[in-house]
């Protein structure tokens, strides 16, 4: 047998790698970390026999606790338990969801392929149609079609027109064509349909369409058509005047192109004013975690930060709530175009917002702890030195009741090692810690060298740590820096007490 | 295991998938009241939902591109014919699609075809498909699911897609088992067992050591408990002023205030009522004292307020000061309206008789104590309606019976005909014929020896006496011992342990009472978790509509024998 090999091993074994662990939580930890990503089955089969053993081990405690907890509970009836029931607040995993949106999108993309193609290709002959060089007379753009000559036009050298014996009815309408209902032809896809049937595109649009840039202004791009379906004349008027023949469906696919990009590009001003206010929100939330940590040192009166900082930090965060509130105000009072479609639900919405953002005023503003003004942050600064010093002094005396104490049976050897020092290393070990974590000291040459106390020289290079991790934004490092600070700063005037004392 | 939890975190998930941006919430009537009894409306507002709409109110609707359309849908035809229609003239610029039960590909193939737009960023199913109450408690909103003592086959689908999106939900693949006695539940463990089967993937989970249990019952095999009035504050207020998705009408109080007609009983937003909800009426009245105390004191800063500095103080404790004396003023004024009814109906002595006939068994003290309430003018009809009704649920095969007599006097008091009808009808719903369980218990030698113990101890509280059949039912499963033979299990496999997840759902309305019980059980049995559901929540005037539906179209056994002058 392989253990006969090895030897038996005891304890709280990792089945995999043999590691010894103290304890069933620490070995169940230890193999969902390492071993997780091994074979889920094994981890499923181990897992299970952990927790039967794990029931065994710690079974008898447990079920200790339940019988006391039944016979508490003799008569459930009569015990009323609150509504609130911690246990089922615990982490929940999120119910199951089935996603459908892959299939959706084959089906839909099937189909917009189709658009998508057939409006490019669209596009590359509108453009081609509206090349400055082009011919301008209707003649050349035509072709002119006489008995002797068949010179292809502009317009069918870039677009293959469907002959016109090929078609005996309107493609859209169905209505056989006559002299009286003559044949026309698209001059984006070639197809032929009857006048009824034409839409006219205008150039100016025509322009936005294939080149974003170009702007237009108008209610649509199209131009109703005339009503006198057979003036020809009127027709060859549109012609000159910028518009160009072409059908419904070429209709249809340019203006859902056009109003994708539109919808893309373009923010009303709602947009506009929305997006600012949650940036400021985000900004503010950003800077609370900062703030908050500032005030309640700050205002016990201790020195780790700086009261000007902590004053800017809170003159921006009252800056950016301001923001807030004013443009949430702006956006209730926007101009709502009484005559629009969505006038109410428009309405609606800046309501909505206006009130989520004084949710968030209460939540936040109201609730922003105010600083101590910087006197009273003086005072508050002095009381608790005074207070620091009267502990020391109680400490020192009670120290020094000790040892008289102790003198009386020990020899006097023993007091003279210095406390301070003992101290001191302790905080050096709190600084090599933070080393170790990745923060170099900053040699400010100058204002190291002056100050010669290895304390506030330590000082200083935790400053500097904490302005180096502030820079890098790693917040959490921050807080335990400043931690060490305050700590070295206790331990500082300690020792001022002491050495004044002495 | 926490159905609130389930829904809430379904909900956020929509929200969190479509990103930054204004947003609305297009709904239907169902899931609007899904996601009302999760989400506080102050609480959406801060996630970016801005508007409410609901999918049928298409032309009134109008167009804001700007929006972020979250979909929350029940996958009913007509919603799916709804929101094809919206994707082919999108009112807003992208819209993420959730259903909240199963949809079919055919579906799913409709509204491709209908988004020329490209609109649509996300189709999926979160099965948030049930009104979460409570933690542990469920409703699907089903009024009169039983039809001529059957199920209505719509109402029968309904019930077996909720239940099964609750599964999902919880991440619960159950054994199932089912109320023998019942066709209707066997029906209904039948439906949820095929739709189980059906999409076998979506039910694959991680298996645990024991298998949770999903228990049919039916409320036909105790129609005591809806019957009786109830003295815990989230059931009494429900027994007496209707609680409807968490909401309660006090426009009918007397002088009361316009912010207060309608309030949010929510144990998510309001500490007191979730300390309180379960407690008896009478620990709520000391309750509201210090409460009120409390509140005093503060207000007492409130009047103290001279400089500057105490009122910046003040703002500074505002948001809870609000919100405390909204929640004072809100819990006194249901708990003062509630005792004044208890007066006006004299509903103390009337629930003491309840009681009495449900838990003791003292025929002919009993019957007179009903003449005397008879004659007393304060007490509803409706209360003596409930009373006649319990009367002859328990004495059923008594000799002396006098069922007959009873329903004369409330022909005298005015009662309507369709009402008197009730007492024949509860016996025909839930007689002894149509009970699978001993509902009175009168031959369970272990409830003998507890009722001659508690004679000689003497009754704690009369008015709470009573015990839902659920309780020993529950008590049987927990334990191992619920008998295979009254609750057979759907399918082959058999649990061997006990139990640990359990579901139980209720054909035909569970109570508040029931939803106590089960929040006390789970408080009290290490390592069991129930959930209740029912097809609604009753209280005595609810289940007496259901009660007309059932019978409705029986010929009944027991012919309104009027007459006798």
């Amino acid at each position: 047998m392989a253990s006969d090999a090895t030897g038996i091993m005891e304890g709280f074994l990792c089945p995999v790698c043999l590691k010894d662990f103290g304890t069933v939580s620490q070995l169940q930890d230890h193999f969902e970390d390492v071993h997780s990503s091994e074979d889920k089955a094994v981890l499923q089969s181990l897992k299970g026999f952990f927790d039967k053993a794990k029931r065994r081990i710690l079974g008898n405690k447990e079920f200790g606790f339940r019988e006391s907890n039944t016979q508490n509970n003799e008569n459930p009836s009569t015990t009323c338990f609150s509504g609130y029931d911690p246990t089922w607040w615990e982490y929940q995993e999120l119910g199951v969801t089935q996603y459908h949106t892959d299939a959706f999108r084959a089906v839909r993309d099937a189909r917009i392929d189709h658009f998508v193609v057939e409006t490019n290709k669209l596009l590359i002959r509108l453009d081609k149609l509206l090349d400055p060089d082009a011919p301008r007379e209707a003649s050349k753009r035509k072709g002119i079609v006489t008995m002797f000559s068949d010179y292809l036009g502009f317009e069918k050298s870039i677009v293959p027109w469907v002959p016109d014996g090929a078609v005996p009815a309107c493609l859209s309408c169905e209505e056989s064509f006559s002299i009286l209902r003559r044949k026309h032809h698209c001059r984006l896809c070639g197809g032929i349909m009857c006048n009824k049937c034409s839409e006219f595109l205008g150039l100016t649009y025509a322009q936005k369409l294939v080149n974003p840039a170009v702007s237009f202004e108008g209610e649509s791009g199209f131009l109703k058509r005339s009503d006198s379906s057979t003036s020809l004349n009127s027709l060859m008027g549109l012609e000159a005047e910028g518009h160009m023949r072409i059908c419904k469906g070429c209709r249809m696919l340019l203006e859902r192109r056009d109003q994708m990009t539109e919808q893309r590009n373009i923010k009303p001003t709602l947009v506009l004013l929305y997006e600012k206010m949650r940036g400021c929100m985000r900004d503010a939330n950003e800077l609370i975690p900062e703030y908050l940590p500032m005030v309640d040192s700050l205002s016990i009166g201790e020195a780790t930060y700086s009261w000007r900082e902590a004053q800017a930090l809170r003159n921006k965060l009252v800056r950016l709530y301001d923001a807030v509130d004013q443009l949430s105000k702006r956006i209730l009072c926007l101009e709502i175009k009484p005559e629009s479609p969505s006038a109410l639900k428009q309405q609606q919405l800046q309501k909505a917002i206006r009130v989520s953002a004084s949710y968030f005023m209460q939540e936040n503003l109201i609730g922003l702890q105010a600083l101590p003004s910087e006197d009273q942050y003086e005072e508050l600064k002095t009381a608790r030195r005074v207070e620091v010093q009267r502990k020391i002094a109680a400490e020192r005396q009670a120290e020094m009741e000790a040892q008289q104490r102790e003198r009386q049976s020990q020899d006097d050897t023993e007091r003279s090692r210095p406390n301070g020092d003992k101290k001191l290393g302790h905080t050096r070990n709190d600084s090599h810690d933070s080393v170790g974590k990745g923060w170099k000291p900053v040699e400010e040459g100058s204002r190291v060298s002056k100050v010669a106390d290895p304390m506030l020289q330590q000082m200083e290079i935790i400053r500097g740590y904490i302005k180096q991790a502030k820079e890098a934004q790693r917040w959490d490092e921050v807080e335990m820096l400043e931690h060490n600070l305050k700590d070295l700063k206790d331990e500082y005037y300690r020792q001022q007490t002491i050495n004044f004392k002495s | 295991m926490n159905v609130i939890l389930a829904v809430k975190q379904y909900v956020s998930k929509m929200i969190e998938e479509s990103g930054p941006g204004m947003k609305v919430l297009l709904m239907d009537a169902d899931t609007t009241v899904f996601v009302s009894m999760v989400y506080a409306k102050s609480e959406i507002l801060q996630k970016e939902v801005y508007l409410f709409e609901k999918i049928d109110s298409g032309a009134s609707r109008e167009s804001m591109k700007h929006l972020k359309c979250i979909t929350f849908l029940r996958p009913t035809k007509e919603n799916v014919a709804l929101l094809a229609n919206e994707l082919k003239a999108p009112k807003y610029g992208l819209y993420y699609i959730y259903f909240s039960n199963v949809i079919s590909k055919q579906d799913v193939k409709i509204l491709a075809e209908a988004d020329d737009q490209e609109v649509v960023r996300e189709v999926q199913e979160f099965y948030g498909d049930y009104i979460a109450v409570n933690p542990h408690l469920f409703s699907l909103n089903i009024s009169n699911c039983c039809q001529s003592l059957r199920w209505a086959q719509p109402m029968l689908s309904r019930t077996a897609q909720g239940l099964t999106a609750l599964l999902l939900s919880v991440k619960k693949c159950p054994m199932i088992r089912y109320q023998n006695s019942s066709e209707m539940a066997r029906e209904l463990a039948d439906n949820v067992k095929r739709i189980i089967t059906n999409n076998a993937a979506l039910f694959e989970f991680r298996r645990t050591d024991v298998a949770p249990v999903l228990l049919i019952l039916d409320r036909r095999d105790d129609a005591v408990t809806p019957l009786l009035n109830q003295w815990t504050y989230e059931a009494m207020v429900h027994e007496v002023l209707g609680i409807e998705n968490s909401k309660i009408n006090l426009s009918k109080v007397p002088g009361i205030s316009k912010d207060l007609k309608e309030v949010l009983l929510s144990a998510e937003t309001d500490e007191f009522y979730s300390e309180n909800m379960y407690q008896s009426f009478g620990e709520i009245g000391t309750n509201i004292k210090n409460l009120m105390d409390e509140f005093q004191k503060q207000s007492k800063n409130h009047t103290k307020v001279e400089s500057i500095q105490d009122m910046k103080n003040f703002i500074e404790n505002y948001p809870q000061f609000r919100k405390m004396s909204g929640t004072v003023s809100k819990h006194v004024t249901v708990v003062s309206e509630l005792s004044r009814l208890v007066g006006l109906y004299n509903l103390l002595n009337v629930s003491e008789t309840e009681q009495e006939i449900a838990c003791q068994s003292d025929h002919s003290n009993q019957l007179q104590q009903i003449k005397v309430l008879m004659e007393n003018d304060k007490v509803r009809p409706m209360d003596l309606l409930r009373l006649v009704m319990l009367y002859a649920l328990r004495y059923e095969a008594h000799t002396n019976n006098d069922m007959v007599g009873l329903i004369d006097l409330l022909k005298r008091k005015g009662i309507s005909e369709d009402k008197r009808a009730m007492v024949h009808a509860v016996l025909e719903y839930g007689g002894r014929k149509a009970r699978g369980s001993d509902l009175f218990r009168s031959g369970d030698p272990v409830n003998i020896t507890r009722r001659i113990l508690q004679n000689l101890k003497g009754v704690e509280n009369v008015y709470t006496q009573h015990q839902p059949l659920l309780a020993s039912t529950l008590d049987q499963l927990i334990k191992g011992k619920l008998k295979e033979a009254s609750y057979p299990y759907m399918g082959a496999n058999q649990l061997k342990d006990r139990p640990q997840d359990v579901i139980v759902f209720i054909i035909g309305g569970c109570t508040y009472a029931e939803s106590k019980l089960v929040h006390t059980l789970n408080r009290t049995t290490h390592g069991v978790k129930i959930i209740l559901g029912g097809t609604t929540i009753h209280n005595f005037e609810s289940f007496l509509s259901e009660l007309s539906t059932a019978v409705k179209g029986q010929a009944t056994k027991y012919p309104a024998r009027t007459g006798r002058h």
